[in-house]
């Protein structure tokens, strides 16, 4: 089964009324739609807030979604067209924005996670995150490190990385989970006094 | 099970061992949780300069307040498949008979055409000859518009010249 099945078997299962799968496809590509929709939105706050309009849209039109094209390439399509409305919408109302977003937010019940997003704690729990991946890694035997930046970063699947690596699939992949293990590990304590999971 | 997680995200697990896995993952939250953190690895692996929060908690309470989706059609990939194949399957035999035909009626005809004229020759016979041939051969004259008196016009026409 690969990758893209994976996502259509959760989409399946979101179209039979599973709302953890498709939480699931959430976690999944929350970042790569935000960093999508960063290009398109400056502003931070209102990236994860395009991006969270988008997930909600494309849950919406799960029904309409026949599985002709990837799940992620119909995502991102949602994701850049809520970008591209956001735009337009900033325009129309730009001599009142302050206010009247001021206005909007107070009432809105996920506000708060909201304005934490470009806090100083959260920049510096950003930078926290990153440091305790990198170094994780490096810290890491060369044959899980390889296996894991293949994969991950390469792109590569199981069968490359074990033609890569001279190795059997089956430690490809179990040399992949215990780099994974590894780094989750260090960074368990750091996610785990996280204020509202935001990590 | 971990190492089950780990494979089904990177697609790499046979399809029941991931229908399992994704019925205990909606169950357990420690497994959620190695979900989350190997995506957050990931990521950060992939793009460390512009790593964004989880948003996933703000939009799992925005979900709950939205109707579930109930989609009425099920998606059969391999019925899907079968009739996809079939009418490629059509369209190539219908194109090969229209070729076909085509090929018959422009090269076929003009083949027969020049055929016919080079190998039929110019009947070599004498000028006074010419009217007791014609006679004799008007029965197959396709400029006739009785064919089936032509046998008796001839028999009449020799009788009167015997007389």
């Amino acid at each position: 089964m690969s990758e893209r099945e994976v996502d259509q078997l959760l989409v399946d299962r979101a179209q039979h009324g599973d709302k953890h799968a498709f939480e699931l496809l959430v976690t999944k590509y929350q970042r790569r739609l935000a960093r999508l929709i960063s290009r398109f939105v400056r502003d931070s706050v209102a990236v994860e807030d395009v991006t969270q309009e988008a997930f909600i849209k494309a849950y919406r039109a799960l029904p309409t979604f026949r599985g002709e094209s990837a799940f992620y390439t119909w995502l991102y399509r949602i994701g850049i067209n809520t970008a591209k409305n956001h735009l337009q919408a900033l325009k129309r109302r730009a001599p009142t924005t302050t206010l009247f977003d001021a206005e909007e937010s107070e009432g809105f019940e996920d506000a708060s996670l909201l304005h934490e997003v470009s806090t100083p704690e959260n920049e510096l729990m950003s930078k926290q995150v990153v440091d305790v991946v990198n170094s994780s890694l490096q810290e890491l035997p060369d044959d899980l490190r390889t296996a894991l930046t293949l994969r991950e970063i390469e792109e590569l699947s199981y069968e490359e990385i074990a033609a890569a690596m001279n190795c059997p699939v089956g430690t490809v992949r179990s040399r992949i989970f215990r780099a994974r293990e590894a780094i989750a590990t260090n960074l368990r304590p750091l996610l785990g006094t996280s204020k509202n999971k935001r990590w | 099970m971990k190492q089950k997680i780990s494979a089904l995200m990177d697609g790499e697990l046979f399809d029941d061992d991931a229908e399992t896995i994704l019925d205990k993952l909606k169950q357990n939250p420690d497994m959620q949780e190695e979900w989350r953190s190997y995506h957050l690895i990931g990521d950060v692996l992939r793009q460390s300069d512009n790593v964004h929060a989880n948003i996933s908690i703000a939009i799992h309470k925005r979900l709950q307040a939205e109707p579930t989706v109930l989609s009425p059609h099920k998606r059969d990939s391999h019925n899907a498949r079968w009739l996809a194949l079939s009418a490629a399957a059509s369209v190539m035999a219908l194109t090969l008979v229209a070729w076909l035909s085509m090929q018959v009626g422009s090269e076929t005809v003009p083949q027969l055409a020049m055929r016919q004229s080079q190998n039929v020759q110019p009947a070599n016979l004498p000028a006074h000859g010419l009217d007791d041939y014609l006679m004799a051969h008007q029965e197959f004259s396709p400029g006739l518009d009785v064919h089936g008196m032509t046998a008796y016009v001839h028999t009449v026409a020799s009788q009167q010249e015997d007389q």
